[in-house]
């Protein structure tokens, strides 16, 4: 297990040496946005693979984070550090009413409010120009910086992006493997029984809806000193099916898999140059073979073919 | 205030609204007899408007032959739906379902996007901008056809759910699945004809809404997410609570974006539903039945 321990440790710190290797700004900005989406699917892990609600919210989740961040920075004059609590509180507080209101009918219907909420966050952005300056957006934000020291190209930036995605990941990786991580799995087999053991289900799934949301939000957020500017593109579909394919392929419920898949999903389609068009319909075959054929995703592969080895060796 | 510019906007809004309902009604349908959401839906009301131009301005089709087609090609590619896809799955997995129809809806829309950019696309028919005035008021032909088309879709509807066998057998399995197939309902041809006539009715709104709204590839989640809320708002499976909530926010919307804003018309579907869920979570009419 230690040297597990070790190659994670030695994994990060060849992480932390990237900026130093003088890889292009073009290949820094794809390194930023791989730690963006492994905080996104990693947190649509915990929501679906763990708590088996399928939220389709999280990208209004990290619209929210990154509008809160941009209108602060730029209409209150905050520091953007200052602004990144906020932009995840928000965004927890208004996962959890969400999540409130459509548990009460069951987890279904949470699917389709969260998808008419994620919907209807794209339509305010667009639309409610008093608030967000509409198709416009807000050009022109600050940047981070620490004491003197700016981040200003994807290359310097990547230093608290990746930090950032390391605690978030440590974090759920803690949820997940805790005796709430556990609870969660025995609610998602069998709720009735669960909830005959005392155990409160509707509290557990809000917590981890808020834990997932607050990270979107601050990663949105963080996101948009980077870009320096805030515009509706921000709440696009495109990266609500970029996390759904990185959870389904990866396998819900397996950390390493969706870590996998989101690396694989940021590089790959890079490495192709599609167009964004055909990024998606490509990433919506791939749902729908994923559906057709192998539901449990890459992991749930790996997980079956270890289950049969056991199986097996007791045999 | 201005009774004409009111009315106007209640007439507008009942237009709007009907074809919240037909879309609606079908996903009411299609969840009530296979228990699957379709995410899809507002896709192939997108299709639906795409192929209207497409005969309209390529074909030169006559408004009405137009209408027909595009309607049964939408009958079609419901058929195919359920063939290629939804039949396997109905009654099992609900989340699998739910991100294969997502998947489709998604090929879908950027296939129209890629295939035809996102240039919104003006149908005209023969009728151009004709309008009949009444008692002061403009309303604009094509208007008053789409109102027509969506009255004769209801009336087809009523009848075939509960005028005919293969109706009641719906309802039957709706209401009860095991119990139907207990009694020898085949919920194959049940499922088939559920999604055949939501298809159908995505692809008629898309024709008769063509002409009065531009046609884009993108005009089909936003439209959809309207329906998914009334859903909501008149309970699951309810098909007669989908219309009455469908017109009421046709009208609603049409109101508050005529007189106070756009936010708060694109808004209202969501906060009604919230409060739906809050203070009455089966639905204004539901009956019951958990999703």
């Amino acid at each position: 297990m230690s040297l597990r321990l070790l190659a994670i440790l030695a994994g990060i710190a060849a992480l932390y040496t990237l900026p130093l290797c003088g890889f292009s700004e073009y290949v820094m900005t794809v390194a930023v946005v791989a730690c963006v989406f492994a905080v996104l699917s990693c947190g649509l892990n915990l929501v679906y693979g763990y708590g088996g609600l399928l939220s389709l919210a999280q990208v209004a989740f990290w619209g929210i984070g990154a509008y809160t961040a941009g209108l602060m920075a730029m209409d209150l004059k905050w520091n953007p550090w200052a602004t990144l609590p906020f932009a995840g509180l928000l965004a927890a507080t208004v996962g959890v009413f969400v999540a409130y209101a459509s548990l009460r009918l069951s987890r279904h219907s949470f699917a389709i409010v969260s998808l008419v909420f994620a919907l209807l966050m794209q339509l305010v952005a667009r639309d409610w120009v008093g608030l967000t300056r509409g198709a416009l957006g807000l050009p022109g934000l600050p940047q981070l910086a620490i004491g003197g020291y700016v981040f200003d190209s994807a290359a310097r930036f990547f230093w608290p992006m990746l930090s950032f995605t390391l605690v978030s990941l440590a974090l759920l990786y803690r949820l997940m493997h805790s005796r709430i991580g556990r609870t969660l799995l025995a609610i998602r087999q069998n709720e009735p029984l669960a909830q005959s053991h005392g155990v409160d289900a509707l509290a557990h799934r809000l917590l981890v809806i808020g834990v997932s949301a607050g990270l979107s939000g601050i990663a949105g957020g963080m996101f948009v000193f980077q870009l320096t500017i805030v515009d509706p593109s921000i709440m696009d579909f495109y990266y609500t099916e970029s996390m759904l394919i990185m959870v389904i392929v990866g396998g819900p419920g397996s950390f390493w898999g969706v870590l996998g898949a989101s690396a694989v999903f940021t590089v790959l389609p890079e490495a192709l140059r599609l167009t964004p068009e055909l990024r998606m319909v490509l990433y919506g075959v791939v749902l729908v073979a994923a559906m057709l054929t192998v539901p449990a995703g890459f992991g749930g592969i790996l997980a079956k073919r270890r289950e049969n080895r056991w199986r097996t060796q007791l045999a | 205030m201005n009774t004409t510019y009111l009315l106007q906007l209640v007439i507008n809004g009942l237009v709007i609204g009907a074809f919240y309902a037909l879309l609606a009604m079908g996903l009411s349908l299609i969840f009530g007899v296979l228990e699957i959401v379709n995410f899809a839906h507002g896709e192939f009301y997108m299709l639906g408007a795409m192929a209207a131009f497409f005969l309209l301005s390529h074909v030169q089709l006559g408004y009405w032959p137009m209408v027909a087609a595009v309607t049964v090609m939408g009958a079609g590619v419901g058929w195919l739906f359920h063939r290629l896809l939804l039949g396997g799955m109905a009654g099992r997995n609900f989340e699998r379902s739910l991100l294969l129809t997502l998947g489709l809806g998604m090929v879908l829309q950027n296939g129209a996007l890629y295939l035809f950019t996102a240039t919104p696309k003006l149908a005209r028919t023969e009728y151009g901008m004709q309008a009949v005035v009444i008692a002061d008021m403009r309303v604009t032909l094509m208007r008053l056809f789409a109102l027509a088309w969506a009255a004769l879709a209801f009336v087809l509807l009523y009848l075939v759910l509960y005028r005919t066998r293969i109706g009641q057998a719906m309802r039957a399995v709706a209401e009860n699945r095991e119990a139907a197939l207990v009694v020898g309902i085949r919920p194959e041809r049940v499922a088939r004809l559920a999604v055949v006539i939501g298809i159908a009715l995505c692809a008629l709104s898309g024709a008769a809404l063509a002409p009065i709204y531009t046609v884009t590839p993108t005009m089909g989640l936003i439209f959809a997410f309207k329906a998914f809320a009334i859903v909501v708002i008149g309970g699951f499976g309810s098909i007669g609570g989908a219309a009455i909530a469908a017109l009421a926010l046709g009208v609603v919307e049409a109101l508050l974006g005529g007189y106070l804003s756009l936010i708060l018309a694109d808004g209202v579907a969501f906060v009604a539903m919230i409060l739906v869920l809050l203070f009455r979570p089966l639905g204004l009419f539901g009956t019951g039945v958990r999703v």
